[in-house]
């Protein structure tokens, strides 16, 4: 991992010299609070890590329910008022 | 709908080595489908169109999705989307993904797994209330 010093208003460029490239800004730090602006693409998608372990987690948690949990959920829809 | 062949534009978080899916329709009604990898044998997720159980769920597509995904004019009211079930014990149990929709264009056969803004949005909400 790259581990680089910035001030307030000081940015850090990724993938620089492309049109690409994806511009880190540091706007505030506040505490243990560190706000930052991120100039990217629309092609790069920016998330959150937590959410993105979050929506693992939950895929994992939905991925291949057995067949009988599939069967009881259809029969239980089927059953619905 | 039965689709033989869905590419995504991206891997689903958890999964990324699955980029080609099916989907496949699971019960007489037409609610229920799988959605089944096939780069990896047994992998499936159950989804189910959102307006039997959430009427009034809509989504702003950004356009990088939309680009991604080839939807344009012709093509935009034949999008599907698909909201991702974790079967529980019960229907109490059972919840569904209403942050991350699947969005499957069926014209180009190419979908991705869309995280939405909205925060409020919950990855587990009861399937039926």
């Amino acid at each position: 991992m790259l581990v680089l010093s910035r001030r307030i208003g000081e940015s850090v460029v990724i993938g620089g010299g492309s049109p690409e490239a994806v511009t880190i800004t540091v706007l505030e730090v506040r505490g243990d609070v560190v706000r930052i602006g991120i100039d990217a693409p629309r092609s790069v998608a920016v998330h959150r890590a937590e959410l993105l372990a979050e929506l693992a987690d939950a895929n994992a948690d939905a991925a291949s329910p057995p067949d009988t949990a599939v069967a009881s959920l259809s029969e239980a829809l089927r059953s619905r008022p | 709908m039965d689709l033989p062949v869905i590419e995504l534009a991206h891997p689903m978080p958890g999964f990324p080595d699955d980029a080609r899916f099916a989907l496949v329709r699971l019960d007489d009604d037409g609610v229920l489908h799988g959605f089944r990898s096939l780069d990896s044998q047994d992998l499936q997720f159950v989804v189910v169109p959102p307006a039997p159980f959430y009427p009034d769920y809509a989504l702003d597509l950004d356009d990088e999705t939309a680009t991604e995904l080839g939807i344009d004019e012709s093509s935009a009211d034949e999008v599907l989307v698909l909201l991702v079930v974790r079967a529980g014990a019960t229907l109490a149990d059972t919840t569904v993904n209403l942050r991350a929709p699947l969005v499957v264009n069926p014209v180009t056969r190419r979908a991705s797994q869309v995280i939405l803004d909205d925060a409020d949005l919950p990855l587990a909400a009861p399937l039926v209330a």
